[in-house]
């Protein structure tokens, strides 16, 4: 059964002092598909995506990419097998230049990497290198920006920064924790129109709030509930279940405008 | 769309005249101080550099760096006492030991920060102190110390001070060339990103803990390396080299200093041993006026003496470009 799904969690279950955050998950994907994951507050969201990273193991349970157990796994060694994420809170480093962002990203799967002399010794700001990083953040639209230090960039622009950075890992799955949350309308739309493109090239699972944003760009949603998940289907079936509407009573309006 | 010039970034002419710069800022110190001075200022600077890869650039604040360097210390003095008495195979062994202190201490310190990793160095000195001073006492000349003596090499005599000053500074270029090389290297990413942020990192798909280990291998080695070069001075070596509470020395130096770059070491180590040098000989109880200089340091000049400059510089620009 699981030998075409890229990501799979049986009984996925992790408890903090007596909470259980994620309670149970049974979830799996095909490669190629773009899942959506909504829910309240603290229902365990990104937990979910903790256990499926290797920032946390699970008290319980386990889980498998495409097809090979790695509960216990690393997360650097999951970024290898193609496991990328972002984070809620946009995550980039401040303190350094804007490209220099990108310099570990570009470089991990590259010709320098591989060669420990070259990784120790070249100059991180030599053509070559500089020049991939200029694509990746092309990609994005940020280009202009590359020699501002990181800390001056909007909020906005930090979420695409480490978008690009994210793509530039070569995700095979990847994984995005309310990218839209704290970004103006039309950098909402910007930054949905790159993720329509590559989702083609890639599995995709995002979490979000704004229901309404993503619904034009997954085929399937799936609700947490205080760690459990409660529906999981096409969009319109899982906005319409009862026990969904009445998690979410009064509680979002994302869902009465989107269904 | 515009691409940013990214060729510009971090390219000022600094950038290219270092290395000359520095070894002309010595020599214009070097009367001034006279030559022992001088060369004494100058290993410290080899000391604060190797303390600052390590505290600077990735975040790690050692306080048991007194080890490293009483290690090349150490090893100097006793392999030219039973091994060999050439001064240049001394400090290559000195620089091993240096090394392989980090190899072995490394996968135990690494895996801890802040305030944890600040107290394990100091820890492994307080034991390294204990065994110099106390367990092995006969070999190391215990409490008295010993002295150690160097054959003459026919092109290089370290018995001449000029000859000690000019071989020091060369030292001193070469580490800062090395590490320059480092810090720019997307290593030296790396590792600034390890200290802004290092579970980020690892989700960039790096093993933090190799690198690590690899930047506190670095660390331990150029402390041993200003060790030895301190013997090659002296000619004498006692516990003070490895006195656990001499560990403040460096780590005011790099806070004077500015703590991320390699230019700020160097203008920490000379203006530490200045104060210390000539404070000390003025006014009996120095040490309360370096710590006002801290005070300064740390309400005024966050980022020392050398981001002060930097960002005046940069002020300076911004007034005249607009
Ligand atoms: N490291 C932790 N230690 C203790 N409790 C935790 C930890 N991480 C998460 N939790 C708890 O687990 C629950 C789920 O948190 P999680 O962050 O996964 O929710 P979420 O669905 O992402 O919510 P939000 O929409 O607010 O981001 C919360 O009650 C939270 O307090
Ligand atoms: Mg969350």
């Amino acid at each position: 059964m699981s030998a075409n799904s890229i990501i799979e969690t049986k009984k996925a279950t992790i408890q903090f002092n007596g909470l259980t955050a994620v309670d149970n998950v049974d979830f799996r994907m095909q490669a190629g598909e773009a899942v959506g994951i909504i829910g309240p507050n603290g229902a365990g969201k990104t937990t979910f995506f903790n256990l499926l990273t290797g920032l946390y193991l699970p008290t319980e349970g386990n889980i498998l990419f495409a097809g090979r157990d790695i509960t216990r796994v690393p997360p650097y060694k999951r970024v290898t097998l193609g496991i990328i994420r972002t984070f809620q809170l946009v995550s980039v480093f401040d303190s350094l230049p804007v490209i220099d962002n990108l310099a570990l990203s570009t470089i991990r799967f590259g010709e320098n990497y591989g060669s420990k002399w070259k990784f120790f010794f070249t100059d991180v700001h030599g053509e070559k290198i500089m020049k991939n990083c200029l694509d990746q953040l092309d990609v994005m639209g940020i280009s202009d920006k590359a020699d501002l230090m990181t800390s001056e960039l909007s909020y906005g622009d930090k979420r695409k920064l480490e978008i690009a950075v994210a793509l530039s890992l070569n995700p095979k799955i990847l994984l995005l924790d309310e990218p839209f949350a704290g970004l103006s309308d039309q950098e909402i739309t910007e930054v949905s129109v790159i993720i329509n493109k590559v989702k083609a090239t890639l599995s995709l699972v995002i979490i979000e709030h704004k229901i309404s944003r993503i619904v034009d760009i997954v085929k399937r949603l799936c609700v947490m509930h205080e760690g459990r998940l409660i529906a999981d289907g096409p969009p319109e079936q899982v906005l319409s279940d009862a026990t969904v509407r009445e998690v979410y009573w009064g509680k979002e309006e994302g869902l009465t405008c989107s269904v | 769309m515009e691409r940013a010039d990214t060729r510009l970034i971090k390219r000022s002419i600094w950038q290219y005249l270092d290395v000359p710069i520095i070894a002309v800022a010595f020599l214009i110190i070097l009367p001034l101080l006279g030559i022992n001075r001088t060369t004494d200022f100058i290993i410290f600077c080899i000391f604060v550099l190797g303390f600052n890869i390590l505290y600077g650039f990735m975040g790690r604040l050692s306080f048991g760096h007194m080890l490293y360097l009483g290690t090349g210390a150490y090893t100097m003095t006793i392999f030219s006492e039973h091994i060999s008495q050439n001064p240049l195979l001394a400090i290559l062994a000195s620089i091993v030991a240096g090394a392989l202190i980090g190899v072995i201490l490394g996968p135990i310190i690494v895996r801890t920060t802040g305030a944890c990793f600040a107290l394990i160095n100091l820890a492994f000195c307080q034991v390294g102190f204990f065994l110099v001073l106390v367990a092995f006492s006969r070999q190391t000349g215990g409490e008295d110390g010993m002295s150690a003596n160097f054959s003459k090499l026919s092109f290089l005599n370290f018995g001449n001070k000029a000859v000690v000053f000019g071989f020091v500074l060369f030292c001193l270029l070469l580490t800062y060339y090395f590490l320059k090389k480092f810090t720019s290297s997307p290593f030296g990413v790396l590792i600034k990103s390890i200290k802004e942020n290092e579970t980020r990192v690892k989700f960039l798909g790096y093993n933090t803990f190799t690198y690590k280990w690899v930047t506190f291998i670095i660390s331990t080695t150029i402390s041993a390396f200003s060790g030895a070069l301190s013997i090659l001075n002296y000619g004498y070596v006692t516990p003070s080299f490895i006195d656990p509470t001499r560990a403040v020395e460096v780590i005011f130096a790099a806070l004077i200093g500015g703590s991320g770059s390699l230019y700020g070491s160097i203008i920490g180590g000379v203006v530490y041993m200045t104060i210390s040098n000539y404070l000390a000989s003025y006014i009996p109880r120095w040490e309360m006026f370096l710590g006002f200089a801290l005070l300064v340091v740390v309400f005024r000049l966050r980022t020392g003496v050398w981001g002060f400059i930097v960002g005046m510089f940069n002020k300076r620009q911004k007034v005249l470009e607009g």
